[in-house]
């Protein structure tokens, strides 16, 4: 759970999740519906919404727990298309391609990155520390890319 | 007994003259995630054209596309997924699926599990089951990428399934068959008829477990992609017969199914179930099924 929290709180956001519905297998957290929560007492594969994984202490979000933070008032990037376009091919964001910073902008925190239609393909890091540093950064990436839903494509290889 | 010569005499006497599968992709929109028009006018914008596949509430045929539609954005949102027409039938045949506890016994890669979660709006239980374990690494995939929340995969081999101590109100079964040769195009020089009645053994025992976890009033659907009539026609009258199912009237695309086969007479209420000849789409078996003494 807290790796969860923790998670969201470097998108500036507090999430509460009913930790009677929280299981953790295998270092990966699932949020269940009532009644899967019986079900979940066998050895399962998946069950209910799937949260993410921990690895070596560190939170690998799935791509369920990004929606639910950008439900929040959370860090968001918004991107034009062809910077979306590129962001899930795997690339980082360059000042260029953004059209709208919402939330804080710190070296270090995540952003969800997030198209014109505020539907989230993933997150990164800032590289910068405010968005007047971000804006002249003309040549160099400004967010680095983390985990985009092109995922889904290079995992089945 | 095999090959092509063989294979095509047996489709001959069920009624069906072999011709060349026109397979087409198709997608089913997740209408729990968007609504369809946005997904079509989205897709159409990018030069995909999409045709309505006219028995299918929610799937589509790709017409032309200039790349692949399982890379878009919207595919990697979980606002379609891909799905071949006919495969998209069977879970569509259950009454009011949603709120109840449901059994999809042999679910990877999880297309059809996919389709259920759907069509129950997210709510009631899915138990998905599947023997291969990295296939349902495919499953959990799919799970995640369409914001699936009612459904608990278990590895488990549906032969197995009473082992769950549960009973279910609907059940899907999806079985693993022989296929057909719309998508295998090595199909006839592959497969035996021995084979098919491997196949045909093993799907009995896949009926009769789930058929005794299926609640009074369940419905059970089966279906297969095989054309082989051991492992469609002659095993559900062996299910009438052994395990008092009775065959349900459905309402979907495909022909009667035969209730004569090598000069074998069936149960006349087989004509009920549905066999979809290859065409635009691949050959599909479709059965709906309830025990006997429940409510029609």
């Amino acid at each position: 759970m807290k790796h969860i929290e923790d998670f969201a709180h470097r998108f500036g956001v507090k999430i509460i999740l009913d930790q009677s519905l929280l299981v953790e297998s295998h270092h990966r957290y699932f949020l269940l519906k009532p009644g899967l929560k019986e079900l979940a007492s066998r050895n399962f594969i998946s069950v209910g919404l799937y949260l993410g994984r921990t690895r070596r202490g560190k939170l690998s979000p799935s791509f369920n727990l990004l929606r639910m933070i950008a439900r929040e008032k959370s860090n968001k990037t918004f991107v034009d298309e062809r910077t979306a376009w590129l962001f899930i091919c795997g690339r980082d964001i360059f000042a260029r391609g953004i059209m709208k910073i919402r939330g804080r902008t710190r070296r270090g925190d995540y952003t969800l990155i997030c198209n014109h239609r505020d539907e989230c393909l993933g997150f990164g890091e800032m590289l910068y520390d405010d968005e007047a540093q971000i804006r002249s950064a003309m040549n160099k990436p400004v967010i680095s890319n983390i985990l985009d839903i092109g995922d889904f494509l290079r995992r089945e290889k | 007994m095999q090959g092509k010569r063989f294979f095509e005499h047996r489709y001959r006497q069920l009624g069906w003259q072999y011709h060349d599968a026109c397979l087409k992709q198709a997608i089913r929109i997740n209408s729990i995630n968007t609504q369809n028009a946005t997904v079509l006018d989205r897709l159409h914008s990018k030069g995909v054209k999409l045709k309505k596949v006219p028995f299918l509430k929610d799937g589509y045929w790709i017409n032309k596309s200039a790349f692949s539609v399982g890379a878009t954005p919207e595919y990697l949102l979980g606002y379609y997924s891909i799905q071949e027409a006919a495969a998209q039938i069977p879970a569509t045949l259950f009454t009011q699926p949603e709120e109840k506890l449901v059994l999809d016994a042999c679910a990877a890669p999880g297309g059809k599990t996919i389709q259920l979660a759907d069509l129950m709006r997210n709510t009631g239980t899915i138990v998905a089951l599947d023997l291969d374990k990295r296939r349902l690494t495919a499953v959990s995939n799919h799970l995640e990428r369409c914001h699936i929340e009612n459904t608990v995969v278990y590895n488990m081999d549906a032969r197995q399934a009473s082992r769950l101590g549960m009973r279910f109100d609907r059940i899907l079964l999806d079985v693993p068959c022989s296929g057909n040769f719309a998508t295998d195009p090595k199909w006839f020089q592959k497969r035996t008829l021995r084979d098919v009645h491997n196949n045909a053994r093993m799907q009995r025992q896949i009926l009769a477990e789930t058929s005794g976890i299926l609640n009074r009033n369940g419905e059970l659907v089966y279906s297969t992609c095989s054309l082989e009539p051991e492992e469609n026609e002659l095993n559900i009258d062996w299910a009438m017969k052994t395990l008092h199912l009775q065959v349900q009237k459905i309402n979907c695309f495909g022909e009667k199914a035969a209730t004569e086969v090598s000069g074998r007479q069936l149960d006349s209420t087989i004509e009920r179930c549905r066999r979809i000849w290859p065409g635009e789409t691949q050959g599909f078996f479709v059965a709906k099924l309830k025990m006997c003494g429940g409510k029609d």
